[in-house]
């Protein structure tokens, strides 16, 4: 592969590639990122598209409704994963469960980067006591058991407000505090170009320059780091919808259709019910990992690939 | 090292205050008497309520209430528990050593774990061994650990009847017996394992670069010109530098343990800490509960303050700053 592209450079040496075009190429060559990227496309159109196909997927489309005359059916031609104990279908509520499943993982992570990001870069930028103050309040916030806090703020808030929003503020409320280290030490070390003592000079205001000139250039590490929290938010919404304090149960999400699997007799028994929600996370959870490693390696300048 | 473990150890005090204040407010956020549990919450007459809210002190002002809580706590007196009517410092005291056995047991996985594969990835890199080792560590790494659990539930317990899949310790055995301690073992391995296998993957990883870095180093090409056996360099001189930095991954284990704990706890059915504190969740044994998330948060806490204090031992630098 290396001999081929010294070739090719050597044909058109007219225009070099922005490092956006280098990255999104280094991408493209990476055969399993790229898998991942395909698979994780397929999931999320798959879940998209889960109200409008529901009819076609078996004839039980009713996510929600409890079908006593068809329980616990092994998968067959009708029902292609087969039914739950409450008699609905696995398949459809497979395609349910991931709108449930990626929207708690895709909005906890906006926060968690949002909230990240903002702190990171401010402490970085301004430094001194505003950097000690929230660095200390950083601190604070990583050194709360996260499980147990979930757990204790959900119950509290449980009823009072939607249980969805409330599991998706919960969760990404909690865990911004290693973004914004991250960020933080990115921002310290990068204003210490001299581009941006040039932008301070010519009279750029601090938020001109983080918004302009700093946040561009650490963007690669959010974007990767980002990428890797996306996937520790999907477990964080199953491991707690799958202990009983994520999403309501009579909503359709994997850790909730996983839950079923705490029954002795559907876990020794029935694995049609519980074995593809497990399947299926484990496949989102190792694609955007791998995804989030082709990232790395795409916007890291100095890797050769 | 003394004067950097002190500063430490009294940064920390302000830390701990703050999470009692948090724990307190949570508390009085929660419905009923969360606190000390001595409401019974069955008793619903109005007269009955009111009588022992004005004499456990609730309608004082808040401070007063907190800092009565507090030293009440530090104390000792973690309040009653409303599902078994006993103080809750003997709820938790019953359960801690199973939990202790638990994370006791999957550290010692991890470790041998990591060390037998780190060794041989580091000793051999980019062979075909060191990428199914890198393999295997990124797949365990990406498997959330309670989909692990019911799969090693799944496949130990029930298919191949290896171990048992639920509870700490046979019914019909006698306590103190060596079968007693067999079947304590017996109960303890495969939540250990599914619980320690999941911080093995970046002790490998840590391991094997490290030794490999270190193998480029002067003091090894020295051993190697005196004629020093390769097996001798890498299990002695290499091995003795590259465990050290591993202590610091011990104090953020700890963490990591507390979160895993919960989990596998309950899947596993095993009567420790972490199935206490859901089952106090679900049975609205609210004292409880809050004496156990001052109790993690505590945990959490002195695991991040002993990473913190080994980063200090293995690398004098850091004290510096």
């Amino acid at each position: 592969m290396a001999s081929t592209t010294t070739i090719s450079q050597q044909k058109k040496p007219e225009r070099s590639l922005s490092p956006w075009q280098i990255a999104r190429k280094k991408f493209l060559r990476n055969k399993l990122a790229m898998a991942s990227s395909i698979f994780i496309l397929l999931v999320t159109i798959m879940s998209l598209s889960a109200p409008f196909v529901a009819n076609f997927l078996s004839p039980l489309p009713d996510v929600t409704k409890v079908n006593i005359g068809s329980m616990n059916i092994q998968p067959n031609g009708e029902h292609l994963l087969g039914t739950d104990k409450s008699g609905r279908d696995v398949l459809t509520r497979l395609f349910y469960g991931g709108r449930i499943s990626l929207l708690v993982g895709f909005s906890a992570t906006l926060i968690v980067v949002t909230l990240g990001t903002l702190v990171g870069s401010i402490a970085g930028f301004f430094g001194g006591m505003v950097d000690n103050i929230l660095m200390r309040f950083t601190d604070f916030v990583l050194n709360f058991p996260f499980l147990v806090f979930v757990i204790v703020l959900n119950t509290i808030l449980y009823g009072i407000v939607d249980g969805l929003w409330v599991l998706i503020l919960v969760i990404g409320v909690l865990s911004w505090g290693g973004v914004a280290r991250l960020v933080r030490s990115k921002v310290l070390a990068e204003k210490e170009n001299e581009y941006i003592l040039a932008a301070l000079s010519i009279g750029c205001s601090p938020w001109k320059v983080i918004r302009k000139h700093l946040l561009p250039n650490v963007m690669s590490t959010i974007i990767v780091q980002a990428t890797l929290i996306f996937a520790s938010m999907i477990v964080a919404e199953a491991a707690l919808s799958y202990l009983g304090f994520g999403v309501p149960q009579a909503t359709p999400s994997w850790g909730n259709m996983l839950s079923s699997a705490n029954e002795p007799d559907v876990l020794q028994g029935k694995p049609w019910i519980w074995m593809p929600p497990a399947f299926i996370i484990t496949l989102t959870i190792l694609s955007i990992n791998f995804i989030g490693e082709g990232l790395k390696d795409a916007l890291n300048p100095k890797s050769l690939r | 090292m003394l004067k950097y473990t002190i500063r430490r150890l009294l940064g920390m005090i302000p830390m701990l205050i703050l999470i009692s204040i948090v724990v307190f407010t949570l508390a009085k956020l929660m419905p009923g008497d969360s606190l000390s549990g001595e409401i019974d919450p069955l008793n619903t007459n109005p007269e009955y309520i009111a009588e022992m809210r004005e004499k456990l002190g609730y309608n004082e002002p808040l401070p007063v209430q907190y800092f009565d809580w507090i030293t009440g706590f530090l104390q000792g007196d973690f309040g009653k528990s409303t599902r078994f009517k006993v103080p809750v410092a003997d709820v938790i005291i019953e359960k801690i050593p199973n939990t202790l056995f638990l994370g006791v047991m999957s550290l010692l996985i991890t470790y041998i774990l990591a060390f037998l594969m780190g060794m041989y990835s580091g000793r051999k890199p980019y062979t075909i061994g060191d990428n199914a080792i890198a393999g295997v560590n990124y797949i365990m790494l990406a498997i959330p650990s309670f989909v692990a659990a019911v799969f090693a539930i799944y496949f130990f317990s029930f298919h191949l009847n290896w171990f048992p899949f639920g509870g700490s310790v046979d019914i019909l055995v006698e306590e103190g017996t060596l079968d007693y301690w067999f079947s304590r073992l017996h109960h303890v391995l495969l939540p250990a394992l599914v619980l320690g296998a999941m911080s093995t993957a970046s002790y490998t990883q840590f391991l094997r670069n490290d030794i490999i870095e270190n193998s480029r180093k002067d003091f090894v090409r020295t051993a190697r010109a005196k004629g020093t056996p390769l097996k001798k360099i890498y299990n002695v001189h290499i091995l003795r530098n590259s465990i050290i930095p591993l202590v610091t991954f011990l104090g953020f284990d700890f963490a990591a343990l507390i979160g895993g704990a919960i989990i596998t706890e309950t899947i596993f059915t095993y009567p420790g800490i972490g199935q206490l504190f859901l089952d106090s969740v679900t049975s609205r044994d609210y004292p409880t509960l809050m004496a156990l998330t001052m109790l993690l948060s505590f945990l959490t806490l002195a695991g991040n303050l002993i990473a913190d204090i080994l980063y200090g031992i293995v690398d004098p630098r850091i004290r510096l700053d």
